[in-house]
C-alpha cells in the first residue's frame, strides 16, 4: 500500500519591525540584559491595561494582504486563558477566528524547484509573545523583555504533500517578512517557531474529502526549518509504520513534540486532554474599524517582494533561475546585490561573486551579510578593477578573501600586496624576450604551425611576472615578438 | 436540573489553581443552581440566539490605536521590589519543567 | 471647629482665606480616621505622615481625601482588601489618583472594600468587616464600604470608589451619602485593580452632588493607558448643576417600584417604596415630569444572573495574574503549579474562589453559548430597553435596594435565588456604561435610604442637574452619620 501525507503548518513569527511591543509601549528589541525593556503591563501589575500598537496592526494587515486574505471590518482581540510562569497575566491577548482576526481565508503561491505551488491560508492573527524562561539547576528565572512582543501566527490548511513543500513555503514566508520589514525572521533568536500537523492517507483516496483524512498528529515547538523537515519526515515514517503493523487505528488524535537531540517526536497529550482556553473578547480593547483607505495605504506600502525581484533578475539581468532564487531568498543579500548594481557593477559579475564566494563565506562562518566588512562598494570596486584590467581575476579572488578576513579595503590590499597589474610594455617585452629565449623549442613548434602553444607561452610570461602582468596586453605583445623571431 | 456536578466543581477549581473545601464546593453548586434556573428563563426569551452578544460597555465606541513610540522602561528595582524571590535582574521560581 | 464635615467649596474658601491650613485639615482628617477605624474598621492604611500641599485655585487643593484600596497608589500599600496582595506596594499611581494629586489633593487613607470589589456587603475584606456609621450592627454594603463609611462619618469630603455592579451607589444609599459613577470611559481605569473590565467604573462618594461633580471633574480625562477612555475635556460637570430642572422628564419602572408586584412585601419594603413615591412627588414639585414605564419582568429577573455570569467570567481571567510570582507573598511548592495553587487557595476568600469556579464554568467551550453568550445577549436586551427609555426621558429614577442597610449578621454574599430585581437593577447601569448617581432620600428604621438617577451615556450633566436640584429640595444634603443603636 502506498500513502500520501497531508501537512499543515502554524507559523509564529515575531514582528521585529516595530519600535514598541504589541500592547505596551516598551521597546520591542532583543536584549541580553534581562528585564531591560519592560513597562508595567508586561509584568501584569494590578490595574495595568493593554494599548494596541498601530504599527503592529499595520504590519499584520500588510501580511494579511500579501497572503490574499480577507481583512475584517472591525478588529477585536481575545484572551486565551492558561497558567504558565512565562505568562504574567495568566492569559495571552490574541485573536481567535471569531469574530475575526487580521486575515482569513487566503493563499500564497510559492516555488519548489522552480515549480509553482499554492497553499491555502486559514487565517493570520496578531498576538503577543510570552516572557522567556532560563533554566538553572533547581530554579528557573523569568525575563520579561520578550513578554508582549508582537507575534504573527499564520495557520495553513493541510495542503503540503511533503517536507520539502512545507520548508519551501516557510522560506518564502520568511523572505516576505524580511522584505516587508515585518520581521528579521531569525530563528536563532527564536523569532520563528512552528507547529506542524501531519496525517497520512491511502494514496488512491481523494484528499479533498475530509472524511478520507487520517488521524491528525500535531507536533509542537518545532523551532528551525531543518527541524520542521526532520519532524515531518519522522512523523510520516512513524505513521506509515503504524499502518503497516496494524496499530494505526488505535492511534488517537494527539499532540507530540519534536526532540531535537533524539531526532524523534515524543507524545505529549491526547486530544481529549486538550486545554480549554476559555477564549473571550478582551474587554479593555474596544473594537477598531479597519477603514478601506487605510488598507489601500498599506497596500501601497508593500515593497517589491522576493518573487518580483526574482523575475526582474532573470529577465532584466539575465541571471539564471537558480542564482536569482538564491539571491532573493534573504532580503539583506538581495539588497546587497541591488546596491552593487546601483553602483554600476555588472549584474552577472555581482551575482557570481555573491552566490559562490560571498554566500560560501557566510555559511562557512555562520554570519550575516550585514556583519561582514565588505560593503557593496568594495565588491563593486573589485569587479571594476578586474574589468579595467587593474588587477587580474586571480588577484581579485585573493583581494576578496583578504577584505573579508583582514577587514581592509580592496585598495589597501592591492597596495599592500603590490597587486597592481603591470601594463608597462617595455617591462613586459623584456620578460617576453627572456621567456622566449628559455623556450626555443616552443618557439620552433609555433613556427612549424603549432599555434596553440601560444597559450602556454603567455602562461609562462604571466607566471614569471608573478601574475602582475595584464594578460591581454601580454598576449598581444607576445604575438608581435614571436613573429620577429 | 443542573448539569454541574461536584466532581466538575473540583476539576474546575483545580484548573484555576485553587483548592476548595467541601463546604465551598457545596455552596458553588447551590449558587450554580440559581444561575442555571435563570439561564433557563433567559432561554425562553424569543429569538434570544439571534441577539448579538454585548462584550463592551459602550457598544458603539471605536478607538484610535497607539502610535509606535517607545516609553522609558521601568527601573529594575521597581519591577522587582514586590517580588520575594529574585536572582540578579530576574524573577526566580522553582524549576519549570515541561 | 471642624472642617472635614463641610463641602469642598466651603473648605476651599476658608483655605484661600487662610482661616485654616492644609496641615490642620490633614490633622483633623487623620484624627478622625483613627476614631472611625476604631469604631467601624473602614481603613486598610492610615497615612499618619501625610504632607500638606499648596492651596491653588483648584477646589480640591490642600484637602484630604480617601482612596479605595483597589486603586494603585505609588509607594502606598495597595491590597484590594485581599490577602493575595497584603504586602503589595505599587510603583505607580492609578491615572485618576494621579489626576487628583496633580490638582493638589492629599491622600490620608486607603479604604476597605470587599475583596477586589467582588461583594456587596463590606464584610469580605482581608482586614475584616466594615460597620455602618449610622448603626454598627448594620452593614455599609459594598464593595466601596470603607469609602462610604468614612465620607458619611465626616473623615473628609470625598473618597474614591469603584463600581462594577452597584459598588458605589449602594453603599452610598446605605450610608446616607452621594455615590456617582460617570459614563464608562470618562475616568481612566488604569491602575484600578480589575474585577470585571467591561463593567468596572471609577467614581466617587461625597456628601453632596456638587462635590461629586467637582471631584469627577478632577479625576476624568482621556488616558493613553486606557483605550476605553474618551475625551471629555469640553465637559464641565458642575456647569449644568444650577440650571432649573423644570421640564425634564423622568421615568420609573412600574414592575420594580409598585408594591403590587411584590407578594408578601414586608413593612420595610412598603415604607421604602412609599418613600420613593414621595421623592417622585418632590420631583414633580420641581417641574419635572415623571412617568411610569414597563419592562418585561423576565428581563428584569434576569439582571442578577446576567451580572453574575459576565462578572465572574471576566473576574476569573482578570485575577489570573495573582500567582505570587511577581508580587504578593510567595508560597512554597515543589513546582510552579503547587506554588501558585497554594498561594491562591490560602489567600483568596471563599466567596471569590466560588465565583472563579462559576466564571470558569460558563466560559468552557461546551457551556459558553448557554451561559456566557446568553448573558451577554440579555445584557444587550436590557441596555436596549434602558436606551429606548432614554429616547423619551432624560433619566430613569429608581429606589436603591429594597430598603436600608441590612444587619451584618444577616449578611450573605451568595447568589440568592430570591434576589429581587429591585435589589440588583443598578447593575444595568454597568451593563450600559450609563452615568448613574445615588442620593439620600430619607430614613427608614433610623437608617438612611437612597434613590438613584441614571441617564444615557455621555449625558452626565443631565443626570447631575436633576440630582442636584432634587437634593436641594430634600433635607439630606451634607448629612453626617450619627450613630443610633436603637433598633425599630
Amino acid at each position: 500500500m502506498k500513502y500520501k501525507a497531508l501537512i499543515g503548518l502554524e507559523m509564529h513569527c515575531e514582528i521585529t519591525g516595530t519600535n514598541t511591543k504589541a500592547f505596551s509601549s516598551a521597546k520591542n528589541s532583543y536584549s541580553t540584559t534581562p528585564n531591560e525593556n519592560v513597562r508595567p503591563v508586561d509584568m501584569a501589575f494590578p490595574g495595568t491595561l493593554p494599548v494596541v500598537n498601530k504599527e503592529a496592526v499595520k504590519k499584520a494587515l500588510m501580511a494579511s494582504i500579501i497572503l490574499n486574505c480577507k481583512q475584517p471590518e472591525y478588529i477585536y482581540f481575545e484572551r486565551k486563558n492558561y497558567y504558565y510562569p512565562d505568562l504574567p497575566k495568566g492569559y495571552q491577548i490574541t485573536q481567535e477566528t471569531k469574530p475575526a482576526p487580521v486575515g482569513i481565508y487566503g493563499y500564497l503561491d510559492y516555488y519548489v524547484n522552480e515549480e509553482q505551488k499554492r497553499v491555502r491560508i486559514n487565517n493570520i492573527h496578531l498576538e503577543e509573545d510570552a516572557a522567556s524562561l532560563d533554566h538553572k539547576d533547581s530554579t528557573s528565572t523569568i525575563d520579561y523583555n520578550r513578554a508582549g512582543v508582537p507575534l504573527l501566527e499564520l495557520v495553513t490548511y493541510p495542503d503540503f504533500k511533503n517536507a520539502e513543500e512545507a520548508v519551501s513555503f516557510l522560506e518564502t514566508m520568511r523572505s516576505i517578512y524580511q522584505y516587508t520589514n515585518i520581521s528579521e525572521g531569525d530563528s536563532k533568536k527564536g523569532q520563528i517557531r512552528c507547529d506542524v500537523n501531519v496525517s497520512i492517507m491511502d494514496e488512491n483516496l481523494d484528499e479533498t474529502k475530509e472524511e478520507n483524512w487520517g488521524t491528525k498528529i500535531e507536533i509542537k515547538n518545532v523551532n528551525s526549518f531543518s527541524a520542521v523537515k526532520d519532524a515531518i519526515n519522522y512523523e510520516i515514517k512513524r505513521q506509515i509504520e503504524a499502518k503497516e503493523n496494524g496499530t494505526y487505528d488505535e492511534m488517537e488524535q494527539q499532540t507530540r513534540r519534536w526532540d531535537d537531540e533524539k531526532q524523534e517526536t515524543v507524545y505529549m497529550r491526547s486530544k481529549v486532554d486538550a486545554i480549554d482556553y476559555k477564549y473571550f473578547i478582551e474587554p479593555n480593547i474596544p473594537k477598531f474599524k479597519v477603514r478601506q483607505e487605510w488598507l489601500d495605504e498599506i497596500r501601497m506600502l508593500i515593497p517589491e517582494l522576493p518573487n518580483e525581484r526574482k523575475e526582474k533578475y532573470i529577465k532584466e539581468y539575465n541571471i539564471n533561475t537558480k542564482d536569482a532564487e538564491t539571491i532573493v531568498k534573504e532580503k539583506d543579500i538581495s539588497d546587497y546585490f541591488e546596491k552593487c548594481i546601483k553602483l554600476n557593477c555588472e549584474p552577472k559579475e555581482a551575482s557570481n561573486w555573491i552566490t559562490t564566494r560571498l554566500l560560501g563565506y557566510l555559511n562557512k562562518n555562520d554570519i550575516k551579510i550585514k556583519d561582514i566588512y565588505m560593503t557593496p562598494e568594495m565588491l563593486t570596486e573589485i569587479c571594476t578593477n578586474v574589468k579595467t584590467g587593474k588587477i587580474s581575476s586571480q588577484q581579485a579572488k585573493e583581494v576578496f578573501t583578504l577584505v573579508l578576513e583582514e577587514n581592509k579595503s580592496p585598495e589597501e590590499i592591492v597596495k599592500e600586496k603590490g597587486f597592481v597589474q603591470n601594463s608597462n610594455e617595455a617591462e613586459i617585452i623584456d620578460l617576453i624576450q627572456k621567456v622566449l629565449d628559455d623556450n626555443t623549442e616552443a618557439v620552433n613548434d609555433y613556427k612549424n604551425g603549432k599555434t596553440n602553444i601560444m597559450g602556454y607561452l603567455v602562461g609562462q610570461v604571466l607566471k614569471a611576472s608573478q601574475g602582475k602582468f595584464n594578460p591581454g596586453l601580454t598576449a598581444k605583445l607576445l604575438n608581435e615578438e614571436i613573429i620577429k623571431r | 436540573m443542573s448539569t454541574f456536578t461536584k466532581e466538575m466543581v473540583e476539576e474546575y477549581a483545580d484548573k484555576l489553581l485553587i483548592g476548595l473545601t467541601e463546604e465551598e464546593s457545596d455552596m458553588v453548586l447551590s449558587e450554580f443552581d440559581t444561575i442555571d434556573k435563570n439561564i433557563d428563563i433567559i432561554n425562553t426569551i424569543p429569538n434570544i440566539e439571534q441577539v448579538e452578544p454585548m462584550s463592551f460597555c459602550l457598544d458603539d465606541f471605536e478607538v484610535d490605536l497607539r502610535e509606535d513610540e517607545i516609553e522609558e522602561s521601568i527601573k529594575i528595582e521597581e519591577l522587582l521590589q514586590n517580588c520575594d524571590e529574585v536572582s540578579d535582574r530576574e524573577i526566580e521560581v522553582t524549576k519549570v519543567v515541561g | 471647629m471642624s472642617y472635614m464635615d463641610k463641602s469642598i467649596k466651603e473648605i476651599h474658601k476658608d483655605l484661600v482665606q487662610k482661616k485654616v491650613s492644609s496641615q490642620e485639615l490633614i490633622d483633623e482628617s487623620i484624627k478622625k480616621s483613627h476614631e472611625i477605624q476604631e469604631k467601624y474598621n473602614a481603613f486598610v492604611t492610615i497615612l499618619d505622615g501625610a504632607k500638606p500641599k499648596e492651596v491653588t485655585e483648584e477646589l480640591i487643593s490642600g484637602i484630604p481625601f480617601g482612596v479605595k484600596d483597589n486603586y494603585s497608589t505609588k509607594g502606598i500599600l495597595s491590597t484590594g482588601s485581599s490577602n493575595t496582595l497584603r504586602d503589595y506596594i505599587p510603583f505607580f499611581n492609578a491615572t485618576s489618583i494621579e489626576n487628583l494629586l496633580n490638582k493638589g489633593a492629599i491622600i490620608v487613607n486607603k479604604t476597605v472594600l470587599d475583596e477586589f470589589g467582588m461583594g456587596g456587603t463590606g464584610t469580605t475584606g482581608h482586614t475584616g468587616i466594615v460597620k455602618n456609621p449610622w448603626n454598627p450592627l448594620h452593614m455599609c454594603a459594598g464593595s466601596s464600604a470603607g469609602s462610604a463609611c468614612a465620607v458619611a462619618a465626616g473623615v473628609y469630603p470625598y473618597a474614591t470608589g469603584s463600581d462594577t455592579g452597584d459598588s458605589i451607589r449602594k453603599p452610598a444609599a446605605y450610608c446616607g451619602i452621594v455615590g456617582y459613577k460617570p459614563t464608562y470611559g470618562m475616568i481612566s481605569r488604569y491602575g484600578l485593580f480589575p474585577f470585571a473590565s467591561s463593567l468596572d467604573h471609577c467614581g466617587v462618594l461625597t456628601r453632596n452632588v456638587e462635590d461629586a461633580a467637582i471631584v469627577v471633574n478632577a479625576m476624568k480625562g482621556k488616558d493613553k493607558n486606557d483605550m476605553t477612555t474618551w475625551d471629555s475635556s469640553k465637559i464641565d460637570l458642575t456647569k449644568s448643576l444650577y440650571e432649573n430642572a423644570k421640564g425634564k422628564k423622568l421615568a420609573y419602572i412600574k414592575e420594580l417600584c409598585n408594591i403590587e408586584y411584590y407578594k408578601n412585601a414586608d413593612e420595610t419594603l412598603k415604607k421604602h417604596l412609599e418613600n420613593f413615591k414621595n421623592t417622585l412627588s418632590i420631583c414633580k414639585e420641581l417641574g419635572i415630569e415623571v412617568e411610569e414605564i414597563s419592562i418585561d419582568e423576565k428581563l428584569l429577573n434576569a439582571i442578577a444572573s446576567t451580572y453574575v455570569v459576565i462578572s465572574c467570567a471576566e473576574a476569573t481571567s482578570n485575577m489570573s495574574n495573582l500567582t505570587g510570582i511577581i508580587f504578593g507573598p510567595r508560597e512554597e511548592g515543589k513546582n510552579y503549579v503547587e506554588m501558585i495553587k497554594n498561594y491562591r487557595t490560602k489567600n483568596f476568600s471563599p466567596l471569590i474562589k466560588r465565583r472563579f469556579v462559576i466564571g470558569s464554568y460558563v466560559l468552557q467551550k461546551e457551556n459558553k453559548d448557554r451561559y456566557f453568550f446568553n448573558a451577554q445577549r440579555v445584557r444587550r436586551l436590557l441596555v436596549d430597553e434602558w436606551k429606548k427609555a432614554f429616547q423619551k426621558y432624560d433619566a430613569i429614577i429608581l429606589p436603591v435596594g429594597t430598603g436600608p442597610a441590612p444587619l451584618l449578621k444577616e449578611s450573605k454574599d451568595v447568589i440568592d435565588e430570591n434576589t429581587k430585581a429591585l435589589e440588583e437593577h443598578l447593575q444595568v447601569g454597568n451593563f450600559g456604561g450609563f452615568p448613574s448617581i445615588t442620593i439620600p432620600n430619607g430614613f427608614i428604621n433610623n437608617l438612611p435610604v437612597g434613590v438613584n438617577i441614571t441617564g444615557n451615556c455621555y449625558e452626565d450633566e443631565k443626570v447631575l442637574n436633576i440630582a442636584y436640584q432634587l437634593e436641594n429640595k430634600m433635607n439630606y444634603k451634607n448629612q453626617i452619620a450619627k450613630e443610633n443603636n436603637d433598633e425599630i
